[in-house]
């Protein structure tokens, strides 16, 4: 166990230097840099230039930049930003927090959401209220974030403002304090708008499939048999269905919580949050390198750590399988 | 079912402590002495490079950094210059030597305003380790340069009298418009509690201490979703209107403009095409023209439309254009049709320097046959290069059409919106290249030295213009102590460049695009497109 442990560290290691080191090359082999594309329409003039590559250690050898950045990544320091002179550690810590926020009431709305609607739908199958139900996840999943996001500022921010339903206005600005780090302290509001849109689409398409999974179940002959013996409707409904078609829907649910990383770029954008991935975004555009290799790396190393845990704990999910043991062929 | 009864109890505890705790904070909330504005326009398209005077190169970073420090000029709603921090200034060799008499005022702080203040605010802003983009503003004054460039020791050349406070700052060859250049933010004073600071200080708490009318309420967070909390200077003389201003940065305009009509701030920017709808219900106090504008320029070392022996067809392109339409179909009519690159507003600004507002598209058939038959063929298309975003597309598909109409075959030559666009423009890398153009002062020579002289090729001269001709109005019109003689310099380069050469075509003039909320008054702005915040007036 400890040899295969050490052979895993070792592993996870070299795959995030890889990975740090294919990004460096990248960005440093772009054409231009954050130097030259800094002035917009007003240019930089060569002396401004020469300054800010001496202040960031551009203008040494890129072999230089590269055992300099890799030095202070040892040490914890992510270095600063060549857009405003941020820290990229300050960065990160605050980025990282408004996206998991971001997520934990996504996953929320996705996950509660998706098993309301589709036990709904499966339990009325036929109804008004599946007819609808399909009608609104296939609409969910065909906008595009930002136009739903902006739509829903419009529906449920200006026109109740205007209107005068103050109830009903949720347009509001993302909370500065919270409460255990994830229930806010301040204007609840906020938080319903960008969680309701970065969980909807993958909500809508979870909703269909525990649909479609629990009308399977329901057709199969012992749950039919239950229903002739008098079984009652909530209870075949609950304890066999639902309880059976959650095995593929706790499948694609660990999936679609994954995904909503890529569609909280988006919401972030449109609700102008301050996370992770849009800002990893921004600063690959503008090659603000110290922003995209700092805040990359902390990504990087948390998804070769997740890779390490996630081989450990197969032995513990199975005690068939053994760590550092070879599978019997 | 059967329910984990703590687990649920504690998670609705948690809940209902955390919707009432709003409540309760507002309650124990100290109440601000006066109106609390909350800005939704400033940084509604993103957070600043800095808002440090010394640093900030953006407007949105110089408005907050001009509510922070005053320098020793400033310009007016009216475009006039005005005193600032100094109360007079005075030149005895027709713009040699300067001397600023600096008026008794304090920092936030509590630190006096002194001479020397400035002097230690500009050799920091210039510091070729502090790495400023504004510090070539300082290049006129004698001895700034060569301390920017690291290649010499830090200048003697502005000279300080704490005790007459007085201020002599020598330049490198005479300017009668130095006083214009010294009312950028980048000319503003440090006191000493800053001695040394670094970029990052305007994050560090409230260590970034300045003469304005307000002061830093709180350590900025310099992010989308953050806000710039600014409070009243206690020391400055004239009491600033507001208590407090918020500054709220967003990452989109129209996510911006959402939060504004949802009633979550006082002001925004208005997104593109809704122009008409936004000043019919808050007015057009935000929405004047500033000293900007629009252009496309024609690369000069292009075999195509560059060079004396196309300007022809450069004539043919400028008459083709119809200038209503893009101010009507992409700015409402918000941005204003012009012929010129030197705006109204200007000393010196005249009219009748360009070809015309007006489309001519006979005129321009017969100038593009004219070209032809002295031998000038389009084998592609011309480019009409553009960065994306901004709609800039919408112009250059107006344009080409314009053209299609004159016989001139254009297509779109789009650059991505990521900042390398201007960096390869200036290598020459387009045929004809979308521009424009902010004051940083209301000078003349702000306009035609960056953006046509030849010794800005590399650098603002987009169209890598070099005229003989035109450098030498432009050296005349520098150092002519006679303002008439200077503004008829001026206006004899730009007729050359646009008139004669035709190397560049002005579109329309820039404006500013807030609106404030209804019950915000006495709003103005200055033509270099800063609000008067401190004179704002808010209804109860």
């Amino acid at each position: 166990m400890g040899s295969f442990l050490l052979k895993r560290l070792g592993l996870a290691l070299l795959t995030a230097w890889a990975a740090l080191t294919v990004m460096f090359l990248l960005l440093v082999a772009m054409p231009g840099d954050a130097v030259t594309n800094k002035g917009g329409e007003k240019a930089l003039n060569s002396a401004t230039q020469k300054n800010i590559r001496a202040k960031y250690g551009l203008d040494r050898p890129l072999i230089v930049q590269y055992g300099k950045f890799f030095g202070n990544l040892a040490h914890g320091d992510l270095g600063y930003s060549i857009k405003n002179d941020r820290s990229v550690n300050t960065d990160l810590k605050e980025t990282a927090k408004t996206s998991l926020r971001l997520l934990f009431w996504g996953g929320i709305v996705q996950i509660g959401g998706s098993l309301f609607l589709g036990f709904l739908s499966a339990a009325k199958k036929g109804s008004i209220i599946d007819r609808v139900t399909t009608i609104a996840s296939v609409a969910a999943q065909a906008i595009p974030i930002f136009v739903g996001g902006l739509l829903a500022q419009v529906f449920f921010g200006v026109f109740p403002t205007q209107h005068k339903i103050g109830w009903l206005s949720f347009n509001r600005f993302w909370p500065n304090k919270w409460h255990l780090g994830v229930i806010p302290a301040e204007s609840w509001k906020g938080i319903v708008l960008p969680a309701i849109v970065v969980g909807l689409v993958q909500m809508a398409f979870l909703a269909r499939l525990l649909r479609s999974s629990m009308l399977e179940v329901l057709r199969a002959d012992y749950l039919r048999t239950a229903q002739a013996k008098g079984l009652s409707r909530r209870r075949v409904l609950v304890h066999h269905a639902l309880r059976n078609a959650l095995i593929p829907y706790v499948t694609a649910a660990g999936l679609a919580l994954l995904e909503i990383f890529g569609i909280a770029v988006q919401t972030e954008t449109v609700f102008g949050l301050y996370g992770i991935g849009s800002k990893v975004a921004e600063a690959a555009l503008i090659q603000d390198t110290p922003v995209v290799l700092g805040l990359a790396s902390v990504v990087i190393v948390a998804a070769t750590t997740m890779s390490l845990l996630v081989d450990l704990s197969y032995s513990w999910l199975d005690p068939r399988i053994r760590v550092g043991e070879k599978l019997a062929t | 079912m059967r329910i984990r009864t703590p687990l649920l109890a504690a998670g609705v505890a948690a809940l209902a402590a955390s919707l009432l705790a709003p409540t309760a904070m507002a309650a124990t909330k100290k109440k601000a002495a006066g109106p609390v504005f909350v800005d939704l326009q400033n940084f509604a398209a993103g957070e600043p490079d800095h808002i440090d005077p010394g640093l900030t190169s953006t407007l949105t970073g110089a408005q907050v950094a001009v509510l922070l420090y005053d320098s020793l000029t400033d310009t007016d709603a009216s475009g006039t210059l005005v005193p600032a921090a100094a109360s007079k200034w005075t030149t005895a060799d027709n713009g040699k030597t300067w001397v600023f008499t600096i008026k008794k005022a304090k920092f936030s702080n509590g630190e006096p305003v002194l001479p020397s203040s400035f002097v230690r605010g500009w050799i920091r802003a210039t510091d070729s380790k502090f790495a400023s983009e504004v510090a070539y503003h300082s290049y006129i004054i004698d001895g700034f340069q060569a301390w920017n460039e690291g290649k010499g020791p830090a200048p003697t050349s502005a000279v300080a009298d704490d005790k007459k406070m007085t201020l002599t700052v020598t330049l490198k060859e005479p300017f009668l418009g130095f006083p214009a250049i010294a009312s950028h933010p980048v000319f503003s004073p440090l006191p000493k509690s800053m001695e040394g600071a670094d970029a990052k200080v305007e994050e560090s708490g409230t260590k970034l201490v300045g003469n304005g009318p307000y002061m830093l309420k709180e350590q900025i967070t310099k992010q989308a979703g953050g806000t710039v909390n600014l409070v009243r200077n206690p020391f400055y003389p004239k009491k600033g209107t507001l208590a407090e201003i918020d500054f709220k940065i967003t990452k989109d305009v129209n996510a911006a403009y959402n939060l504004f009509e949802s009633g979550q701030g006082m002001s925004a920017s208005v997104p593109a095409g809704k122009y008409k709808d936004a000043s019919a219900k808050y007015g057009d106090a935000g929405l004047g023209t500033v000293l900007g504008t629009d252009y496309w320029a024609f690369n000069w070392e292009d075999p195509v439309v560059g060079g004396a022996k196309n300007v022809l067809l450069r004539k043919a392109i400028v008459e083709s254009i119809d200038r209503g339409q893009i101010s009507e179909q992409i700015y409402q009519g918000q941005r204003k049709p012009t012929d010129q690159l030197v705006p109204k507003g200007i000393p010196g600004y005249r009219t009748g320097l360009g070809l015309g507002v007006a489309r001519n598209v006979d005129q321009a058939k017969k100038d593009f046959a004219a070209w032809q038959a002295a031998g000038g063929k389009i084998d592609t298309p011309l480019r009409l290069s553009y960065n994306e975003g901004a709609n800039w597309d919408k112009v250059a598909t107006i344009m080409a059409g314009n053209l299609k109409d004159a016989g001139i075959d254009a297509k779109l030559d789009p650059f991505p919106a990521d900042g390398t666009y201007f960096s390869k423009m200036r290598k020459g890398g387009g045929q004809i290249i979308r521009a424009g153009w902010f004051a940083d002062y209301v000078l003349y020579d702000n306009f035609m030295f960056p953006l046509l002289d030849s010794a800005s090729i590399d650098g603002d001269n987009l169209p890598r213009y070099n005229s003989k001709a035109f450098d030498g109005f432009v050296s005349q019109a520098r150092g002519n102590a006679d303002l008439t003689a200077q503004g008829n310099a001026y206006a004899q380069a730009e007729k050359l460049a646009l008139s004669e050469d035709v190397v560049i075509m002005p579109t329309v003039n820039r404006a500013n695009n807030a609106v404030f909320a209804t019950k915000v008054t006495n709003v103005k702005s200055t033509p270099l497109g800063f609000f008067n915040y401190p004179e704002f007036i808010v209804a109860p």
